[in-house]
């Protein structure tokens, strides 16, 4: 019994150590990455955007195990909804955070018609449900040219401004995207904690048997549903916000998949994983310019072999935040 | 308070699994179901507990019908169960296998809980109390921060009943609680049912292990081809001739088995080819 | 009018047949394994791209080769993506078949990818000109024009699949995939060999889905690393329609979907008074997908299925 608990002494001094270095190294990129020449900015912008989107991806997949291979589609309305409500086309100025309510709810509306039909049968039929949505949605997009500009996309758009402040340059939208993610990632931590979550991870386990103890499974799997696509269409007005112009091209069915890689190279149901799956997804195409079409290679034979080898992923689900606060205060 | 069978039958296909049985189960009592292998008694588990659709007949506890409704719909109704093949929630710890069983009382508020901390975690310490009790009733405090999946066989078991008492049901439907155990496990199950005892529960146990049904059963069913072949006490069923040519006897047990067999070959529409 | 009608049907009877073959891998793989293979449209692909590298390996320029030398090439392809096909089982998904229902598909996914982006980096992204493997003659018929390329795909489409319906109806092999498809633990206790039999799933499923590849391309001429992508969510969907699992039930849903589809994209610039064009015909197919689901998610020729009978974590 004392060598268990010398051990778990040990363990928890180095989990300290870990602890402390990770957050002093986050802290220290977040509060000097503005600082840096735009392109650099710009850069994280990118991959704060993808984390938004991984995190809300992630509540789908990772947390109740149903696979949503559409997700863009949601980036998609997302960033149309400010593209339409903000910009010269039908010159409607509505105020962003007026815009992010109604896409949220747009999101979520969205999100709830297309679960409704499939999310009361086997998970694996939405796959590919999601994954024709994904498909729907680029085509109206692209032809639906007196709303959505076509394949040109709308352009001139709104600078996004919250309480008179305007949010235009790439360190100011990456402050926003700051306060964004956190606030998304606390808020979905803390319902992965819920009974909801737990629910969701039932689910995910053994649905049949979460049906056995009580549980409204179509409901449960509707929440997590609603709510990432909710969560993506943020990310769809932020990122409209940031680049000021919006095209098919954005959200080709490529991006979904890519989002699915991103969340499970990483660690699948962990927030810490999506952000080092992002970082990877985001930054290797930035350090191998010439080799720009090997990545998606290596990233697709890397998920192969992390599936069979690690199918935890890079960082597994058990190593989440409530670790690293635990592993700081030495709880 | 009782649940009632009323002409149940259920059918795979061709294959009559259930045929017309009727019976009533009483509270305060334990029940056990003991058959050869394929008489039905999982499928009986499994219609009660919603997972198979009734072919005809109905169930009902109370006044209620349960037969029809949808399976999380009978859970709520009261309706507990474990299953023959364990089915825990793998990679959840131990705890989190119980506490998940409070969803359906508590996710009317869940909002509530996710955005005020403090209510969160005075949700987090009920849930616990309440779980952590059951877990030493079972002896499964020390494992509470384990992963389900990775306790042994026999602690497995006692955690599925374990989260199916976590509601408090009236009725617990236990589809071979014994299979897989050793002999100590199966003495300290065998008490554990007879503690779980109440006045206002109806608990159903399908078991091959004679020596648990015949020490911890006030009555027994059994089932022989999907038909209700005798009920009774422990003693009756003991004496009755019937069960011991169906059940006991050892020459008829090998002849069920190949005709299960066969049943499973026909549906799976293949000759009997042998190799050359 | 009697014409448009001829032609429009012979349209949808060859675009059915493509599909219908692709829609077979993808229900025989589901009948086994429970698991969506998304790499199967790449299986489609991957048939094209064979066939022009065997053509211009072993027969050079297509013009005036004989029909023998073709069929060779055709069958050369066709064997050559099934063995792949073995090869990503065997490699990708037989490691997870144990673990959860997510892994297998998520590996497939990986799959699809890597195969995608592998042909964009050898052969060039953009799209290559397809030899037809069929003279491009013209016949009427009632008025109506067919070529020789669309009886050609009916025609071979039909020899494949009536091969597939003697293989799995009357032959060892077929009882073996029918018995592990019915119930995969009930068939290993029986002692068939469930390997063997995921096996043969994972050639004659690709092998299929790559003669569709190769029909398909001759069909319009073309061909393209990304080609698989919708077309195998149409047969796909062509699947669920007929009923996940059931074979008849691929073919069926196959045709039904391409005579939806055709009449369609005939139609719905005319009914909708020409606000939705032809563009939206890919729009039609996940249509119908979500209808059927909704009216009857166990497709026309599938037994509905609960949920209990389907898990096969942990059976014994
Ligand atoms: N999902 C199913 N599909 C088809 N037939 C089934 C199914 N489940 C059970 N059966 C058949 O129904 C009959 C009764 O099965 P059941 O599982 O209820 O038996 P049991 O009494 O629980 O047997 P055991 O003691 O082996 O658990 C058997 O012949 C079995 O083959
Ligand atoms: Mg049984």
């Amino acid at each position: 019994m004392s060598s268990v608990d010398t051990s778990v002494q040990m363990r928890m001094r180095g989990g300290r150590l870990l602890s402390l270095l990770i957050l002093a190294t986050a802290v220290a990129l977040i509060i000097v990455t503005p600082f840096l020449p735009n392109y650099y900015v710009r850069v994280a912008n990118g991959l704060l955007i993808y984390i938004l989107l991984g995190i809300g991806l992630n509540i789908v997949i990772g947390y109740a195990g149903l696979l949503d291979l559409g997700f863009v589609a949601f980036y998609a309305v997302g960033a149309y909804t400010y593209a339409l409500l903000a910009s010269p086309q039908f010159d409607l100025h509505l105020p962003f955070l007026l815009i992010v309510v109604i896409a949220a709810a747009v999101g979520a509306i969205t999100g709830i018609l297309l679960g409704l039909p499939v999310l009361k049968m086997r998970g694996d039929y939405l796959a590919i449900v999601t994954l024709g949505f994904g498909e729907i949605i680029r085509i109206v997009i692209n032809n639906l040219d007196w709303l959505t500009g076509g394949p040109k996309g709308i352009a001139r758009l709104d600078k996004a401004s919250i309480a008179g402040i305007e949010l235009a340059r790439p360190t100011e939208i990456y402050w926003l995207l700051i306060v964004v993610v956190f606030a998304v990632a606390i808020f979905v931590w803390r319902m992965e904690k819920s009974i909801l979550g737990k629910a969701w991870a039932a689910i995910r386990e053994d649905q049949d048997a979460a049906r056995g103890i009580g549980i409204n499974t179509t409901n449960a799997k509707l929440a997590a549903f609603a709510t990432s696509a909710t969560i993506g269409s943020i990310a769809g007005v932020i990122f409209a916000a940031s680049q000021r112009f919006v095209s098919p091209d954005s959200f080709a069915l490529q991006e979904s998949v890519l989002i699915v890689l991103m969340i499970v190279i990483g660690g699948i149901g962990n927030i810490l994983g999506i952000v080092i799956g992002a970082a990877i997804l985001i930054l290797l195409p930035e350090v191998l310019r010439e080799f720009a079409e090997w990545r998606i290679l290596f990233l697709g034979l890397l998920m192969i072999v992390l599936i069979i080898v690690r199918p935890a992923g890079i960082v597994p689900r058990t190593f989440g935040p409530e670790k690293l606060i635990r592993g700081l205060f030495g709880k | 308070m009782t649940l009632v069978f009323h002409n149940l039958r259920k059918q795979y296909g061709s294959h009559v699994a259930i045929d017309d049985v009727s019976t009533v189960f009483q509270p305060g009592l334990i029940h056990g179901i003991i058959g050869p292998n394929g008489a039905g008694k999982s499928t009986l588990i499994n219609m009660t507990a919603g997972s198979y659709l009734v072919s005809g007949g109905r169930i009902s506890l109370d006044d209620r019908t349960l037969s029809g409704l949808k399976k999380y719909q009978i859970a709520n109704s009261g309706v507990a169960r474990t299953y023959q093949n364990i089915r825990l929630f793998d990679q959840m710890t131990v705890l989190e296998n119980l506490e998940v069983c409070f969803y359906p009382t508590q996710v009317g508020q869940v909002w509530r809980e996710i955005l005020w901390p403090p209510f969160a975690a005075k949700r987090r310490i009920n849930r616990r109390d309440v779980c952590m009790e059951l877990l030493s009733f079972f002896g499964l405090q020390h494992y509470a921060d384990a992963e389900a999946g990775s306790l042994p066989y026999g602690r497995q078991r006692m955690l599925e009943i374990a989260r199916a008492l976590v509601t408090n049901p009236r009725v617990l439907l236990l589809d071979e609680p014994a299979a897989g155990l050793n002999h100590h496990e199966t003495t300290e199950l065998t008490a554990r049912l007879a503690e779980l005892k109440s006045p206002d529960r109806i608990m159903i146990v399908v078991e091959h292990d004679m020596d648990l049904v015949m020490s911890v059963c006030d009555r027994i069913v059994v089932m022989h081809h999907g038909k209700l072949l005798f009920q009774g006490t422990p003693a009756e069923v003991q004496a009755s001739s019937d069960v011991q040519l169906a059940y006991l006897g050892t020459a008829n047990d090998i002849d069920d088995i190949k005709t299960a067999a066969k049943d499973r070959r026909a549906q799976l529409g293949i000759r009997a080819r042998r190799r050359t | 009018m009697l014409g448009i009608l001829i032609q429009q049907t012979f349209n949808a009877l060859t675009i059915g047949a493509i599909y219908a073959l692709i829609a077979l891998g993808y229900t025989m793989v589901y009948g086994v394994l429970r698991m969506i293979n998304f790499a199967h449209g790449e299986m489609f692909m991957l048939g094209a791209y064979a066939a022009f590298l065997a053509l211009t390996l072993f027969v050079g320029d297509i013009g005036g080769v004989g029909a023998l030398a073709l069929t060779l090439v055709f069958a050369v392809a066709v064997v050559g993506v099934g063995l792949v096909g073995v090869g990503i089982e065997r490699l990708a998904y037989r490691p997870l078949r144990n673990s959860n229902r997510l892994a297998p598909m998520l590996s497939s996914l990986g799959v699809s990818l890597s195969l995608v982006t592998g042909v964009q980096i050898m052969a060039g992204p953009q799209p290559v000109a397809f030899p037809s493997f069929f003279p491009a003659t013209r016949i009427g018929i009632l008025g109506g024009t067919v070529t020789l390329v669309q009886i050609g795909i009916l025609v071979a489409a039909f020899v494949l699949m009536a091969a597939l319906y003697v293989l799995v109806n009357r032959s060892r092999a077929g009882i073996i995939v029918r018995a592990v498809s019915e119930n995969r633990s009930t068939a290993q206790l029986l002692g068939i060999n469930v390997n063997l039999a995921i096996s043969l799933v994972f050639f004659f499923g690709p092998l299929l889905g790559a003669a569709g590849g190769i029909l398909y391309a001759s069909y319009y001429g073309i061909m393209t690393p990304t080609m698989g992508a919708v077309v195998g969510l149409k047969a796909f969907t062509a699947a669920i329609l007929g009923g996940i699992g059931s074979i008849p039930g691929a073919m069926l849903g196959a045709f039904i979907l391409a005579f939806v589809e055709v009449a369609g994209t005939a139609l719905l610039p005319v009914l909708s008074g020409g606000l939705l064009g032809t563009e939206y015909r890919d729009v039609l197919a996940f249509v119908i997908l979500i209808l059927v689901l909704l009216v009857r998610p166990a497709g026309i020729l599938g037994e509905p299925v609960s949920e209990e009978s389907m898990v096969y974590k942990r059976e014994f």
